[in-house]
């Protein structure tokens, strides 16, 4: 006989188990039926035959059991039968289903959410091949020197947390051709940064995002084109043809997906550049994470010789390939060596300065990753809450099973087929709570995609993919044992003699309520930390709040003016433009100020050393500090205050004196708090010196989380002072108009009156971007408050549950309390003090677990320390409160206990 | 179960179920049983967990085939056939059972019975 056809023969009998087991239970019946007749025959009379037959025949569940095991194939054949019953069994307890599976599916719910966006932001590896060679590189001033933290558009790394790494900036062009050429340790190294243009010719115009990159950065990616070619060197060079490499999107929606494209030319800012290459629809350009619009086009960057000549101008981001075999320590130090080199031949602008390499995907998602890391370990602790919440619900629902499981003892069923049968019975209820905790997690994570805010890198990745479904069931199956086995682990005890009688109940309930004891306590203290966490995180939101910018936000309508160089060849044209275009907005009915500079604050900006005269020439007193080009409108604008000397005006034009206001953060951190008025500085060491005039008041010109750095305005007038392009124009609109951003419309005619061509972007209420920027620390408060919330309930729920399970237990206790002249204070009192000193432990254990995670709850806080003993407190006290709120709610009923019916029940 | 009656063998199980029905035609699960008792002048007690399965094996390789029917004392009673498969295997494990039961006679025989 071939093993096969007996596996067809037991497989098909699993397919119809169910008649089978009718079948079977039939022949057995009939089998004793024979039997019982054979004794009737004897003379034996029919109740005696049949117990007769009963006892020869001996045990009818292990001889059926025996048969299932042969029949069909055992493990499986159990696990139906068992998950049959226990669906029957849930079905028939419908509340406490009902209960159990909302517990659970809440918790499975948001971890899926959380996880569906941890996933797509954090976990997935970058869509490149060989994606954990690709590093970034930056540069970073190490040691004594002033912090040399740039605001200069670091594309990577936008996200949830706040302020860059302090001194951490972007790398200088002069630096990277040296970090290029001389290490062996990366397998190609390429510069890119973004940029804004205007498409113009076919179709509508359009402002898009490209990256102006070096050749070779495609080939860094190891990407191919869809279509044509990627960049080649030699489209690099001074004085090659424009070309441009555009997207897929870029493609489809202005050219019609039609291969002719290549070979067109496509008119960037007016001038015509060749298209070469289209990219796949999958690729993604290195600063398209954490960025709500799409990278359209790829135009080759030359550094110029004058670039080249400048090590303090650090403006690009650099992606690298590590070489095979190489690793991230040994191009770290080969790049050191290149930086020590460096320092030596450029001591004034690379003093202290070092090169900085992580992996890219660190980069890319840094500032995400703790916050989601934080927030998913809440979430798993909310889960854990519900499971101890399940679990006790099943203890009571177990002691009421002690019966039915003692009789299956009797009848000769196994410990380990019990055993067995509850956790399937757990494992059914996770997976009924799985099923359903995925559907709501659908909903939260449109929640969550919706609040979140859009400069979260991929964020659009997010979604209910195979392996989030996967971690679904997994979380449903772990929760599933964390929950059912201590139920299990309690029909142990069970004996058949308890079928009979009552004659283990004592040992049994106190069995329990050590457990439930326990459970309590693990649920008090998990609440607990996440209260502390929620309240860290809301505190930090509101100390955010708090936070002066030290500028006028409100009101203040900002937008950037790309002007073609076509069109303004020199820094007097792009002046006079301004110029022109201020008179032509004070026209604008509600307009107040007029101001205009390279950069507005909040808008990214310009970062260059400053040259204090009066040092030695062995000491050179060089900083960094933020400048800008600004028009004497500028300060009225921002409601700038003047602490002492005066401001810019309309005398300190190109031929007047160069000079400058600075912040007060000049005096006090470059200066040593000497007055700054009278001080001499230049910005190139060539450059002429400058003299300060006026001192302002500090401000955070990078947003509420920025540091307070030193500022310095320069007259827009002085076009020489500066090599940046005037971009910014702000206005500050009548406090009196209700809705400020409906002007734009008007501020656009007003533009387009001075140059009809010229495109307007990034048009925005300074107060909508500082919104913006809080908006993470929002969320992320907003989130862990409502984690907090959800924790709290279903603590509630799960005390209340122990307390009113103790009061239906003790019931007759208390009615004989109450019948011997305890008053209902008494009773209530008596009930308390079994729970309060559980809320002590609780208390105290939730306050050390919340002190070993505050260590990474710290680098998401924002003036608060993660230790804040008010947090701690209140959340004591709150928790306190609730757990005996909720006890005392339990308890209450039992004061309504009628002391003669309670006697009576026993 | 009374423990001086013997304990039956997995396999000569089988070749008495599939005797049986050879000899008594369509028999259930009850009739089978006493049946191998009496043959065996009440040697052998069979235990139903052991022969219930032992059907269900025989089933399973189609050697017998089970239909409900109605039995002498007028109840129901599942009632197993041998199957034309079941006749085969009985005649082969029949021969091979005669030449075991040779084989073991010959070789007491020859190392000489201590009795």
């Amino acid at each position: 006989m071939t093993a096969w056809s007996l596996w067809i023969a037991r497989l098909r009998e699993l397919c119809v188990g169910r008649s089978i087991d009718r079948d079977l239970s039939d022949e057995v019946r009939s089998h004793l039926d024979h039997l019982t007749d054979e004794f009737i025959r004897r003379g034996f009379t029919r109740d005696a035959a049949r117990q007769a037959a009963a006892r020869e025949f001996g045990s009818i569940e292990q001889t059926k059991e025996a048969i299932r095991d042969t029949r069909g194939i055992p493990m499986l054949e159990h696990l139906f039968v068992d998950v049959r019953r226990a669906v029957r069994s849930l079905a028939k307890a419908r509340s406490f289903t009902t209960v159990a599976v909302i517990t659970l599916a809440l918790g499975i719910g948001v971890n899926v959410a959380i996880f569906s966006v941890l996933d797509a932001v954090v976990l997935r590896p970058l869509p490149y091949p060989g994606a954990d060679r690709l590093v970034s590189i930056y540069e970073v001033t190490v040691g004594t020197g002033p912090a040399r933290a740039s605001t200069s558009g670091s594309v990577l790394g936008g996200g949830v947390g706040g302020g860059d790494d302090p001194g951490r900036t972007v790398v200088a062009p002069a630096n990277y051709v040296d970090y290029q050429a001389r290490t062996q340790e990366f397998s190609g190294m390429a510069g890119l940064n973004q940029l804004t243009m205007t498409v113009t010719g076919s179709g509508t115009p359009e402002q898009v995002i490209g990256e102006e990159v070096t050749p070779n950065y495609f080939g860094v990616l190891q990407a191919t084109p869809a279509l044509g070619r990627l960049l080649s060197i030699d489209d690099g060079r001074p004085g090659a043809p424009f070309v441009v490499v555009i997207s897929h999107g870029v493609w489809q929606r202005r050219y019609g997906g039609e291969p002719s494209v290549l070979g067109k030319s496509m008119m960037l800012d007016d001038v015509p550049h060749e298209i070469v290459g289209v990219m796949p629809r999958e690729f993604a350009a290195v600063s398209q994470f954490g960025l709500v619009d799409p990278i359209s086009f790829w135009a080759p960057r030359y550094y110029s010789t004058d670039l080249l000549a400048n090590h303090g101008d650090h403006e690009i981001n650099v992606v690298a390939r590590l070489a095979q075999g190489a690793t991230l320590e040994a191009a770290e130090r080969s790049l050191a060596a290149i930086s020590d080199d460096l320092e030596r031949r450029f001591p004034l602008t690379n003093e202290h300065l070092r090169a900085h390499v992580r992996p890219l995907v660190d980069d890319l998602v840094r500032r995400v990753r703790t916050s989601l890391v934080v927030i998913m370990s809440m979430v798993g602790l909310i889960l854990l809450i519900a499971c101890v919440n399940v679990a006790n619900l099943l203890i009571v629902r177990g002691a009421g099973k002690r019966r039915e499981v003692a009789i299956r003892y009797a009848l000769g069923a196994s410990r380990v087929r019990v055993a067995s049968a509850m956790l399937v019975e757990s494992f059914v209820l996770a997976a009924g709570a799985g099923l359903l905790g995925v559907g709501l997690a659908t909903g939260v994570k449109g929640v969550l995609v919706a609040l979140a805010p859009q400069n979260l890198p991929r964020l659009n990745a997010v979604g209910l993919d195979g392996r989030v479904i996967g971690f679904s069931a997994i979380v449903a199956m772990v929760s599933g044992v964390i929950f059912g086995l201590l139920p299990a682990w309690q029909t142990r005890t069970a004996r058949p003699l308890e079928a009979l009688g009552s004659g283990e109940r004592t040992v049994a309930s106190r069995w329990m309520a050590r457990w439930r004891t326990a459970l309590l306590v693990a649920e008090i203290a998990i609440s607990m930390i996440l209260l502390i966490g929620a309240g860290l995180m809301v505190k930090s939101l509101v100390s955010l709040n708090a936070v002066d910018l030290g500028f006028r936000t409100d009101h203040v309508l900002a937008m950037s003016l790309n002007l073609p160089e076509r069109h303004y060849k020199t820094a007097d044209d792009r002046f006079r433009f301004f110029q022109t275009l201020e008179a032509q907005l004070s026209t604008v009915s509600g307009v107040v100020h007029v101001g205009y500079a390279n950069r507005f604050p909040l808008r990214s900006g310009w970062v260059s050393s400053v040259e204090i005269d009066g040092a030695s020439a062995s000491n050179p007193l060089v900083f960094d500090a933020n400048c800008q080009a600004v028009n004497p409108g500028y300060f009225d604008t921002l409601d700038l205050h003047l602490v002492r000397g005066r401001l810019l005006g309309a005398g300190d034009r190109k031929t007047a004196e160069p000079v400058a206001v600075v912040s007060d953060a000049f005096s006090t951190q470059l200066l040593h708090g000497a007055d700054a008025i009278g001080h001499r500085m230049r910005l190139r060491p060539t450059g002429p010196w400058v003299t300060v005039v006026g001192v302002i008041a500090d401000m955070r010109r990078g947003g509420k989380t920025a540091a307070i750095r030193p500022q310095v305005y320069l007259s827009a007038a002085q076009t020489d002072l500066y090599p940046v392009h005037l971009a910014d124009v702000a206005v500050q609109v009548d406090g009196r108009i209700t809705d400020p951003a409906a002007m734009s419309a008007a501020l656009s005619r007003a533009v387009w009156a001075v140059d009809k061509d010229q495109s307007v972007s990034s048009v925005r209420m300074l107060d909508e971007v500082v919104a913006t920027g809080a908006k993470s620390q929002r969320f992320q408060a907003t989130l862990v408050g409502l984690f907090a919330a959800l924790a709290l309930t279903l603590a509630m729920v799960g005390i209340h549950g122990v307390v009113s399970y103790v009061v239906t237990q003790r019931t007759p206790e208390i009615g004989l309390r109450m019948a011997l002249g305890a008053d209902r204070w008494v009773i209530l009192r008596w009930l308390l003090r079994g729970t309060s000193p559980l809320v002590v432990i609780g208390a105290v254990a939730g306050l050390i677990g919340a002190v070993a995670f505050s260590r990474y709850v710290s680098s998401l806080l924002f003036q608060v320390t993660a230790t804040d003993s008010v947090t701690y407190v209140s959340a004591t006290l709150l928790i306190s409160l609730v757990a005996m709120g909720s006890a005392a709610l339990a308890a209450r009923r039992a004061t309504t206990i009628n002391p003669v019916q309670a006697l009576r029940a026993e | 179960m009374p423990t001086d009656k013997d304990d039956v063998l997995q396999g000569t199980l089988a070749l008495m179920v599939l005797q049986t029905l050879h000899t008594l035609g369509p028999q259930h699960g009850y009739g089978i049983a006493r049946r191998i008792e009496q043959v065996s002048g009440h040697a052998i007690a069979l235990n139903q967990g052991t022969l219930y399965p032992a059907l269900v094996r025989l089933e399973q390789q189609r050697w017998i085939k089970p239909t409900w029917g109605v039995s002498d004392n007028n109840r129901r009673a599942k009632f197993y056939t041998l199957t034309a498969r079941g006749k085969k295997r009985l005649t082969a494990e029949t021969t091979r059972w005669s030449r075991v039961v040779a084989t073991i006679e010959r070789f007491l025989r020859a190392a000489g019975n201590p009795s």
